[in-house]
């Protein structure tokens, strides 16, 4: 006998045990009695179209044991709904559960239901921001985190600030990076075009060629200069000068970035008569700042109509 | 990790996991001329290796170690460390070398590590009880990709799926519990790896798909639940797969939206998905992930040809780019996003995205010019790093087998299911026959998923990849991760499409 077998509340409920199918079930989860239990009343409720009170209390039951349950999620986010309960509790007990499975996804789409029907989003950004203590690139949370900005219109708040914040803890944070991309570019899906003005563009040129300076071998910033220049419609070769200062085909000995080298092979291959120095910068990633990728490397050369070097003749010269 | 929601990374890592299990290296790394600080490697030198190649070798290890320390980087440096004995043979973990100096595939100890979950699992397990579907897949799937016969699992796995299908159609994770596109493509493969289809009730399946299109081309995961490209790609799967029609059912939400066929605004939808760094995020404007990028190439090869639709919805050199630089200095593995740690499940989901690369870029031009498009020399990526990763780091030692996401990682079905993917996609040639149709004129199906051909490794192919033939892992569909006489089966059994009459209902 169990919890809900032995109680009078749920005498009503003919309880639906689980269907294994056949007597030999592939994968068969030896489900602890109070798991199976509480799920055969889980799908006996839902079969029942039963939305109540006590049905709040096992869905409670179950996520504890198995926070990944969607479905069990899901149909609590029903009742709530259908209850007209009050939210604001709800969220309450979704912070304690949301702290203890970090990494559960289906919490934070309920938290997204619930925030949603509340339409007010008072203490969420603090309360993801906490989350990002015990793990800063959680992809649900930062995912999370730009709906929040999207639906509450959150741009001009402190959103940036957000992000200087968290690149200051890890300038490698590349979940932090996207989030700034995100509130510099995301409202031009709304039909609000990003606003690349001279003003705007220098700001985050030189936030990134900031962090490039710190941490020349950072993927990150070296992806959001890239971009920029793109999405703004500047030239790539406005970028020359920053990339020579990190490799340079005069100092090939003293490279300090593959990324920079990456840059001016592209830089080059734009500029008239330059495909010969692109093709220098490419060997000499293939043959000694990025062995690892040195067929990317030759694929890079035959694109601009170069032959493949072998490594040795690049090291010779 | 993404396709399987929370089901590998977060549940198992955090119910089963060990405390990270660090090897330590050997005491002698205080050779720090060349950087300057202390850096995972520098005790190679000493021991005069030089078979290894040039990636593994100090001078290229020492390069561009940035003083700057964070969080990120204190991590890349501890992985990095814990992975080079293995990666340099200085730690063998036991398992018998091939002639090349590399441990063998464990090929016996993997295949009893996949029949293991399949016989029962005890309770803590309850925190899957929504993704069991995964297990058949990962478990039926792996075991064909070593060349085990799976046939005797037909009939249990047909029993045991009928109470995950839901009168509406699609599968969930369990008995009762919603139908989810996840759970659907997984039953599915694993349905198709036993041979066991004919428990699928295609109808209803049709029927709940044009429940989960949106109307902005997508696909939800479940009604009520995120859109995602998983969606995208599992939706996609089960249609072509099961020949469902294009069109979209009469009861289909979307229509309303003015939508009359599955494929409507998807390629266009999957292009929103590009984000600036030029990989694939799981929905608009979030950050890059390589899972999600296999889910879009393989989505956009279902609609057609590679070398059309790859390049018609994405930005291909930007894509690229971004998924070469996934490839982890010095590990040799993928890593999911930009400055994130290398883990074998990438193998598959960043290394199954090559082939369909490859056949992007190359096209049919190149594929007249020199009769066939395959060729020994790897054109996009580095497969050697990655077999050498897989076959060092990511067997877990001793009877048990299985593999797993670094050394310091529990082995499981996932990992070891999608290391095996990724060591065909590395070690085996695949290429698309540009030349067939891709269109069934008859049902309308779409038909360039079943245009691929895979070649195994040539002699030669092993030897640059310092493996043996028996370390060699079957060939892999490039499209739908199963094997190709799996996909060949679907293919001819629903190749009538429609559905059955059943009686009475006239």
């Amino acid at each position: 006998m169990g919890k809900y077998s032995e109680d009078p509340l749920w005498a009503d409920i003919e309880p639906l045990p689980t269907d294994e199918g056949g007597p030999n079930p592939l994968a068969a989860i030896a489900y602890s009695e109070e798991y199976e239990e509480t799920m055969s009343y889980m799908r006996a409720v839902m079969a029942a179209n039963e939305y109540s009170d006590r049905v709040l209390e096992l869905t409670e039951d179950l996520i504890d044991m198995n926070p990944a349950h969607y479905t069990v999620w899901l149909y609590r986010a029903k009742t709530l709904f259908h209850l007209d309960k009050d939210l604001r509790e709800e969220l309450e007990w979704l912070n304690e559960t949301a702290l203890e499975h970090q990494k559960n996804y289906q919490i934070w789409h309920h938290r997204n239901l619930i925030v949603d029907r509340l339409d007010d989003c008072e203490g969420e950004t603090e309360f993801v921001e906490q989350m990002f203590v015990k793990d800063a690139k959680n992809y649900h949370v930062w995912s999370y985190r730009q709906w929040l900005v999207k639906r509450f219109g959150l741009w001009e708040t402190e959103e940036l600030e957000f992000t200087e914040r968290m690149l200051r803890e890890d300038v490698r944070n590349n979940s932090a990076w996207n989030h700034r991309w995100y509130i510099v570019n995301g409202r031009e899906a709304e039909g609000v075009k990003g606003e690349w003005d001279e003003g705007l563009r220098k700001r985050e040129l030189d936030f990134a060629k900031n962090a490039v300076g710190k941490t020349p071998q950072n993927q990150s910033p070296w992806n959001y200069l890239r971009a920029i220049v793109r999405t703004a419609g500047v030239p790539l070769a406005s970028l020359k000068e920053f990339a020579e200062q990190y490799a340079s085909l005069d100092r090939p000995d003293s490279v300090r970035s593959s990324f920079a080298l990456d840059l001016l092979a592209d830089i080059f291959a734009e500029e008239e008569g330059g495909k010969d120095k692109a093709g220098k910068a490419l060997d000499l990633l293939a043959a000694k700042y990025d062995p690892i990728r040195k067929n990317y490397w030759a694929y890079r050369k035959s694109q601009l109509g170069l032959e493949s070097s072998t490594p040795e003749a690049v090291v010779a010269a | 990790m993404a396709i399987t929601d929370s089901a590998a990374d977060d549940t198992l890592d955090e119910l089963l996991r060990n405390k990270a299990r660090i090897i330590e290296l050997p005491d002698d790394n205080n050779e720090d001329e060349v950087t300057g600080v202390p850096f995972p490697g520098n005790h190679l030198r000493k021991n005069g290796i030089h078979h290894l190649p040039q990636w593994l070798q100090q001078t290229t290890i020492g390069l561009f170690h940035d003083d700057y320390n964070t969080v990120s980087s204190e991590a890349l440096d501890k992985t990095a460390a814990e992975c080079l004995p293995h990666l340099t043979g200085q730690d063998n973990q036991g398992i018998p070398l091939n002639r090349h100096g590399l441990p063998h595939l464990q090929r016996k100890q993997h295949a009893s590590f996949l029949h293991t979950p399949l016989k029962g699992l005890p309770a803590p397990y309850a925190a899957m009880d929504a993704s069991r579907p995964w297990l058949f897949y990962w478990c039926t799937a792996g075991l064909s990709f070593l060349r085990e016969d799976v046939s005797m699992y037909r009939e249990r796995l047909m029993e045991t799926v009928r109470p995950l299908q839901n009168k509406i159609g699609g599968f969930g994770g369990g008995h009762g519990q919603l139908s989810h596109c996840a759970c659907t493509y997984a039953t599915l493969l694993a349905l198709a790896t036993v041979g066991g289809l004919d428990v699928i009730d295609r109808e209803a399946m049709w029927h709940w798909l044009g429940t989960v299109k949106q109307a902005d081309g997508g696909f939800r995961m479940a009604i009520g639940a995120e859109e995602d490209i998983r969606g995208a790609y599992c939706a996609m799967t089960a249609i072509t797969l099961l020949n469902l029609p294009l069109e979209l059912p009469p009861d289909s939400p979307t229509r309303e939206a003015g939508l009359t066929h599955f494929t409507d605004r998807l390629g266009e939808w999957i292009s929103t998905c590009q984000s600036y760094e030029g990989g694939i995020s799981s929905a608009p404007n979030h950050e890059v992930h390589g899972a999600y990028a296999f889910c879009a190439l393989a989505c956009l090869c279902i609609l057609g040809p590679p070398h059309i639709t790859i390049p018609k919805y994405l930005d291909v050199d930007r894509l690229i780019r971004c998924l070469t630089t996934l490839q982890t200095n010095p590990e040799g593995g993928f890593a999911g996003r930009t400055n994130k740690l290398v883990d074998a499940c990438y193998s598959h989901w960043v290394g199954g995205c090559w082939a369909l690369l490859e056949a992007a870029v190359v096209g049919p031009h190149e594929a007249k010019q020199n009769g066939s498009v395959s060729s020994a020399e790897s054109r996009l990526w580095n497969r050697e790093a990655l077999v050498r990763y897989l076959l060092t780091c990511c067997q877990q030692p001793g009877p048990k087998g299985g593999m797993r996401d670094k050394p310091s990682a529990r082995p499981d079905g996932y990992h070891t299911c999608y290391s095996l993917s990724g060591l065909s996609a590395a070690q085996n040639q695949y290429t698309y026959n540009t030349t067939a149709s891709t269109t069934d004129r008859e049902t309308g199906r779409l038909l360039s998923a079943f245009n691929w051909k895979g070649e195994r490794a040539s002699e030669g192919d092993m030897k640059g990849l310092s493996v043996e033939r028996n370390d060699v892992v079957e060939l892999v569909h490039p499209v739908f991760v199963i094997r190709f006489e799996a996909v060949e089966e679907a293919r001819r059994k629903f190749a009538r499409g429609g559905f059955p009459v059943v009686e009475g209902t006239d």
